[in-house]
């Protein structure tokens, strides 16, 4: 099935989140959908999905012989049309079986009560087309995240979706989840769906896209057209809609000889690290890469309390310490988390900003026990500034920025409480790539002013540009450390050797 | 060695960003844009307009329904024999409603408001019966017995994590059995039969009652003051502490509120304690306005204590407060209740008319929130 849109338009109150985009999505192709935050990706999908209604223009499915002008008033709708979405969030139900969660749409019934058999052979049904080998009774919670992403493409197979809408699919997996996403979608479109792709990830799009569509500001710059014809570089500047020049940052040193502002000697704790041994000097950028499950933002975790250290020495500038809380590590140590669980953890969704960024200095901006708010609005100006956080206003809700600034008074809180060591957990996960490029500027910044830095991320490219020694992880323990050459395939082809558990060493590190 | 960014940037971070833009709103991935000023503490004040403001809907139906009821029933307008005890009604109701309101800043809900009210008052009432205490010393007792109490109460949920609907529903359970018993050992029946000196005089005298040569005060009765000190410290404890707004953040995303160094678990057991303290004031109050202390003081409170304040804007999921609006919340409910008094609706038709505004209430406050979206702002 085609779906042509065109000339599309939706209205917020004082924005036109989309001010005439075309897409044409053509039965057999990946249609790569890209924009950086704010674009208006959502709100496209959002209409083709029937959430929204659009103010303007039109939606056609079919092919030329035979079309049909649709309006999509309700998610149903779009359903019953045959176009399916895997959100982000996901939307499964985790006490239910993966059979139940595949068929919950349309739930096959016999004399009214379900029909568990024929539940069960739909499931097998849309697992087989993916090519998945799952057991449909297992329950969903005892899932990996990569086996439930794969589910809801299955759950969106059920209800027959022609069209399927994969919304930044592998935010949260490693290299092989991803792979394996890969081959489920090109066995899609051979099977003659479209599947679009909506990511930030560039790679992604030149390894498996067949034609791209470009947003900025609500309008489509380049609609529909195909990969082969561009480079890597046009489409970075189709969406930041200027030529780009690559970053260079200057070369930094650091100094390891004095007492590392963290440190970790032997440190088990009680979600199974054993022998964890761990510096991060004053200045210094210390990588922690592992795959996902590999227990890096669990150390951290427990270093802070939210789970238990059992054994070993935590020390904070040279002195033994037992952190009981993150208000513990806050006040006492000068440790704070960015954490990685940014919508449950990071933010205060439903709170102002003004708030959201002075919730870790409440104590210092009282006087006399009172908080006034105009020093909260002070302080998130400051941060405003220094971080480029775009908001309307202090009263505005953290939940009504976009990912990349609620990433931001994520971190400002923590700057804004003057932290002397700062773990930064995934700080890029679904950020667009110029939010990205800002962030990494901010935090070798940051270490260029003292700050020591723990960096827990997945990507592997952020890692090599921002660390200056990786430890990598995996099965809770540490399998090696590595001084940071900045040179990509060298690095890379070292920290995949200890991902995997050998010695890196065979690999002359590269200066 | 250069280190090239996978990514696209130019200048640093400060320039990179293009500047604030405070009169437009960003379009975030759907995410709405968003408003005005807050004035309540907390969430969702921001961006709605004025007019899905639950106090100026409040102070509205109140206007309306005075101006009905007087010209129905010029009687209502008779200050000793309405307007009086309406404004004690109105007091102890706020207090009761503030109670419940300290449990709700958290999401949680405080279902032994009334018992806990009793046990305070009781315990008011031993001080004068056995040991002849001063009417103060009764009062900072009831306090001290219903912050106990509701301490109790937060240290259990925080304790062993169970909802705290269940825990207060126990404790309330509990306390009913507790305060029968209490008042048979120790009153011998169901009441103290003494009053402490003062007593009366805080029970019936209003400020036109104190005058300084020909200048008398307000027709205002000795008990509105309580009212007014709980109301500015809730309001100041919520809008201007650390502690209140800790509990505030603490309600909206206990995770967050953790993973952000709030102790949330002292936090939780500080909002019961006051949940416990206002209940222990609204007993000695209600207590005072009977001229007893009675085992049946707070047996009313329940379903006012959760009227008030979500009449008047707090969420009952967590996070926002409102301490004037639950004041208003209590002035409806307790001018509704005065006016079809004084129409002569029966007792029972009176609790359906309550009932009837509650669901009202919240169904305006569900619109206000579609209304609100359909503008563009998630809430």
């Amino acid at each position: 099935m085609r779906v042509r849109c065109s000339q599309l338009v939706k209205v917020f109150p004082g924005v036109r989140a989309l001010d005439g985009v075309d897409l044409d999505l053509r039965p057999g192709t990946v249609h790569a959908l890209l924009g950086e935050n704010g674009a208006g990706k959502s709100t496209l999908i959002k209409v083709l999905t029937g959430v929204h209604r659009a103010d303007g223009g039109t939606v056609t499915l079919g092919e030329d012989g035979e079309t049909r002008t649709v309006a999509f008033s309700r998610p149903l709708d779009a359903q019953a049309a045959g176009i399916g979405v895997v959100h982000q969030e996901r939307n499964l139900v985790p006490s239910f079986s993966v059979a139940e969660n595949i068929a919950l749409q349309a739930l096959p019934r016999r004399a009214g009560v379900v029909d568990r058999a024929a539940v069960r052979d739909l499931a097998r049904r849309c697992l087989a087309q993916l090519d998945l080998d799952l057991d449909v009774d297992q329950p969903v919670a005892e899932l990996s995240v990569a086996h439930m992403q794969l589910v809801e493409i299955a759950k969106a197979l059920a209800t027959d979706s022609q069209v399927l809408l994969l919304d930044e699919p592998t935010a949260s997996l490693t290299a092989d989840e991803a792979d394996r996403l890969y081959a489920v979608v090109r066995r899609l479109r051979e099977q003659g769906h479209v599947v679009v792709l909506v990511t930030h990830k560039l790679e992604e799009v030149f390894a498996i896209a067949d034609v791209v569509t470009v947003l900025r500001d609500g309008r489509s710059v380049a609609g529909s057209v195909p990969l082969a014809t561009l480079t890597r570089g046009d489409v970075v500047d189709l969406m930041v809609g200027r030529a780009h020049t690559e970053l260079e940052l200057s070369e930094r040193s650091v100094d390891r000889a004095g007492t590392p502002a963290l440190e970790l000697r032997g440190v088990s704790t009680s979600v199974g690290h054993r022998g964890i041994d761990l510096a991060v000097h004053r200045g210094e950028i210390v990588g922690l890469y592992g795959l996902v499950g590999a227990g890096r933002s669990e150390l951290v975790r427990a270093l802070l309390g939210l789970d238990s250290v059992t054994g070993g020495e935590v020390l904070v500038d040279g002195d033994a310490v037992t952190i009981r809380s993150v208000g513990d590590a806050l006040r006492r140590h000068r440790i704070g988390y960015v954490t990685e669980n940014r919508k449950e953890e990071g933010v205060f969704l439903t709170q102002n900003l003004a708030r959201n960024v002075a919730v870790t200095v409440w104590d210092r901006l009282a006087r006399f026990g009172l908080v006034r708010d105009r020093d909260e609005k002070d302080l998130l100006a400051t941060y405003r500034d220094r971080l480029g956080i775009r908001l309307s206003g202090p009263d505005q809700l953290a939940g009504q920025l976009s990912g990349g600034n609620q990433q931001k008074i994520s971190l400002a809180k923590w700057l804004a409480a003057d932290c002397s060591v700062l773990v930064v957990d995934e700080p890029t996960v679904g950020i667009d790539v110029r939010t990205k490029a800002a962030f990494h500027e901010l935090i070798v910044e940051l270490a260029d002013q003292g700050l020591a830095i723990l960096l827990i991320t997945s990507d592997l490219p952020e890692m090599v540009t921002l660390a200056d020694r990786v430890a990598v992880m995996h099965e809770r323990r540490i399998t090696g450390e590595l001084l940071n050459s900045h040179h990509y395939t060298s690095m890379s082809a070292q920290v995949i050797r200890l991902v995997h558990g050998e010695s890196a060493v065979d690999d002359p590190p590269a200066a | 060695m250069n280190r090239k960014s996978t990514a696209t940037p130019r200048g640093g971070p400060e320039t990179d960003v293009q500047p604030p833009r405070l009169d437009a709103p960003v379009p975030d991935d759907g995410h709405g844009p968003e408003g005005t000023a807050a004035e309540r503490v907390g969430p969702r004040a921001a961006g709605l307009p004025w007019w899905a403001n639950p106090r100026v809907g409040l102070v509205v139906v109140i206007a309306v329904l005075v101006l009905g009821f007087s010209s129905a029933r010029p009687a209502f307008l008779d200050v000793e024999l309405t307007l009086v005890p309406l404004q004690r009604d109105i007091a102890v109701f706020a207090v009761v409603g503030l109670a419940q309101l300290a449990a709700l800043s958290l999401g949680h809900m405080n279902l032994a408001v009334g018992r806990m009210a009793a046990l305070a008052a009781f315990s008011a009432g031993l001080c004068y019966d056995r040991f002849g205490a001063p009417l103060v010393v009764g009062l900072v007792v009831a306090l001290v017995v219903g912050a106990l109490v509701g301490a109790l109460a937060g240290g259990i949920i925080t304790a062993t994590g169970v909802n705290s609907f269940v825990v207060t529903l126990a404790l309330d359970f509990g306390l009913l059995g507790v305060v029968a018993l209490l008042y048979d050992r120790f009153a011998g029946g169901v009441a103290f039969s003494v009053r402490p000196p003062g007593l009366d005089a805080l029970r019936s005298d209003t400020f036109s009652d104190y005058c300084a040569g020909s200048v008398c005060g307000p027709p205002v009765p000795l008990l509105v003051p309580f009212a007014l000190v709980a109301l500015l410290a809730v309001g100041l404890f919520f809008g201007r502490t650390r502690q209140g707004r800790e509990i505030l953040m603490t309600g909206s995303s206990p995770r967050a509120a953790r993973a952000s160094g709030i102790p949330v678990g002292r936090r939780i057991v500080t909002a019961h304690a006051l949940s416990g303290l206002l209940a222990g004031l609204a007993g000695f109050m209600l207590a005072t306005a009977n001229g007893a202390f009675s085992a049946s003081i707070g047996e009313s409170f329940l379903l006012p204590s959760f009227l008030a304040p979500v009449l008047g804007g707090t969420l009952l999921a967590g996070g926002a407060v409102s301490a004037f609006g639950t004041v208003l919340g209590a002035t409806l409910t307790s001018v509704i209740q005065k006016g079809l008094n004084l129409l002569q609706f029966e007792a029972d038709a009176l609790q359906i008319f309550i009932g009837v505004v509650l669901v009202v209430a919240l169904s305006l406050d569900r619109i206000r929130q579609v209304l609100a979206e359909r503008r563009g702002v998630r809430p």
